[in-house]
This record gives C-alpha cells, sequence and structure tokens, in this order.
C-alpha cells in the first residue's frame, strides 16, 4: 500500500501542534514589544521604543520561520489569534523585567518541543530548532545585560536619560 | 480503496490510486487531500467536548462544521463528535504521522 501520508508529509501532527502553539507564542511576543514600544514612545524613552520596535520585527521574523517550516514539511500552519496583550508598566526596569520573564518563557517553550520532537524520533524539527535554541540564549543575554546596566547607572536623577541613551547599544 | 480506521459512525479510506483519502460519514462520502485531512482534525481537536455539558457555553450540544473550503456542512451531535474525535485521532497513528497513544488535544 502506497503511503500517501508520509508521502505528503515530512514531521509528526505532536510536532504540527507544538510548533503551531511556539507560532502563536512569536507573535504574542510580537505584539507585546509593540505595546512595549508604544509605552516607551510615550513615556520619551525614544531610544527603547526602536529598541522594542526591532525586537517586535525580529519576533515576526521568528514566527514566519516556524509558519515556512510547516509549510515546506506539508503541515497545516495556523494563522495565529493575538488577544490579551498588557500596555501597562509601572517604570521602564518594569518594562525590561517583563521582556526577560517573556523570554524565559519561550526559551522553556522551545526546549519542550526540541525534548517531545526527540522523544517521539521526529528528527527534522529537532534539527530545525536548534537555530532557535541557540537565539535564545542571545535573546535572554541581551536583555540580561540591559537589566545589568540599568542596575549600575540606578533611575535616580538623569540615570534614566542615561539607560534610554545606552539602550542604543542595543540596536545595532 | 483501503480502510485506515473504522470507528462507530465513520470510516476513513486511502485512495492510492487517486493519492488522497475519503470519509464515509454515514450520509456522505467526501474526497479530502492530506491537507483538508490535516484541517479536519484540526478543526474537530479544537473542539472542547465540555462545552457540551455546559447550556451556557453549548445550549443545543451540537457542533457545525464545515469541511474542505465549505464545501461540506455537518451538524453533528456530542456522540458523533466524541466519535469522530476518536476517528481522527486512531486515523493519524495508523497514518504513521502520529505517535500519541493517548488521547491528543489542541489548546
Amino acid at each position: 500500500m502506497k503511503d500517501i501520508a508520509r508521502q505528503s508529509m515530512s514531521i509528526k501532527v505532536e510536532s504540527m501542534d507544538l510548533l503551531n502553539g511556539q507560532i502563536k507564542m512569536e507573535a504574542h511576543a510580537s505584539a507585546t514589544y509593540l505595546a512595549m514600544a508604544s509605552w516607551c514612545e510615550q513615556n520619551g524613552f525614544f531610544t527603547s521604543a526602536k529598541f522594542f520596535f526591532k525586537q517586535a520585527e525580529e519576533e515576526r521574523g521568528h514566527m514566519m520561520k516556524i509558519f515556512n517550516f510547516l509549510v515546506d514539511t506539508g503541515g497545516n500552519p495556523i494563522s495565529p489569534e493575538v488577544t490579551g496583550i498588557n500596555h501597562d508598566y509601572s517604570s521602564i526596569v518594569d518594562v525590561f523585567e517583563s521582556t526577560l520573564e517573556h523570554e524565559v518563557k519561550v526559551t522553556k517553550s522551545i526546549h519542550n518541543i526540541v525534548k517531545k520532537a526527540r522523544e517521539i524520533g521526529d528528527f527534522a524539527t529537532e534539527r530545525f530548532l536548534d537555530w532557535f535554541v541557540m537565539e535564545q540564549v542571545e535573546e535572554e543575554n541581551t536583555i540580561r545585560d540591559i537589566l545589568d546596566m540599568i542596575e549600575v547607572t540606578g533611575t535616580e536623577g538623569v540615570g534614566l536619560q542615561m539607560i534610554d541613551n545606552k539602550i542604543l547599544d542595543w540596536i545595532d | 480503496m483501503n480502510v485506515i480506521f473504522q470507528s462507530t459512525y465513520y470510516t476513513l479510506y486511502q485512495a492510492a490510486n487517486e493519492r488522497c483519502f475519503y470519509v464515509d460519514f454515514g450520509q456522505k462520502m467526501v474526497r479530502m487531500s492530506l491537507c483538508q485531512l490535516l484541517a479536519l482534525r484540526h478543526k474537530v481537536m479544537s473542539i472542547d467536548i465540555e462545552h457540551h455539558f455546559d447550556s451556557d457555553l453549548n445550549a443545543h450540544g451540537f457542533e457545525v462544521l464545515m469541511l474542505c473550503n465549505k464545501e461540506h456542512l455537518f451538524v453533528l451531535n456530542t456522540l458523533e463528535i466524541l466519535d469522530l474525535k476518536k476517528l481522527v485521532h486512531h486515523s493519524f497513528v495508523s497514518l504513521g504521522l502520529s505517535v500519541e497513544t493517548a488521547e491528543f488535544s489542541i489548546s
């Protein structure tokens, strides 16, 4: 008997479901960073706003990378619904702390898919996610460095302005 | 045509010469590509069956399913949905595209 299913699709449906979940998570991250950019613009942190506009683009790029992988493997990528985006932050420190929390959640989710792909012998998905594993190391490191810089600079006096100016180092 | 899986109300067939699948819904036989079968899976597995037991969330206990780009419309009751979930789940295991042994749901 011809294996039409396997000829049409080269990953497991369990991986496809988890990757569709990751598409949603990346879309949510992109929208969250856009909300952060909006908050930064409204509160005078113009360089930080640029940083978050760039982050929002990057997250959308991650989403599209997964979306295209599902297309290439014959899967069924689902365009995500994005709801419940927080627009309220108490300070610029709160914004960056929330960013780190978000990145840690994304990292955990990626690791979970890698673990599951390994368990079910889905080598294509496992290898595809190698790039995301290393990307998350970089993303977390960037935000940790910014939080370290904020701690060293302090938020008193001209500290906030200095923090915003210094964010430029992480935009290029 | 080869039977891939048969549940109480439904049967999935593979038609190798046409490179497609057929789902026998009882009153109607529906031809599907794998992409359409994946779309059916997504729709069926996204149904929260618990809503059928809460009159505020699903007052009548029915689901309206539109398949194959709105070419077919089905109105299914709770038992039929449960059976369709079973068909979809076991069919993908039989097709070798799923390794899950326990019931699987899409969040």
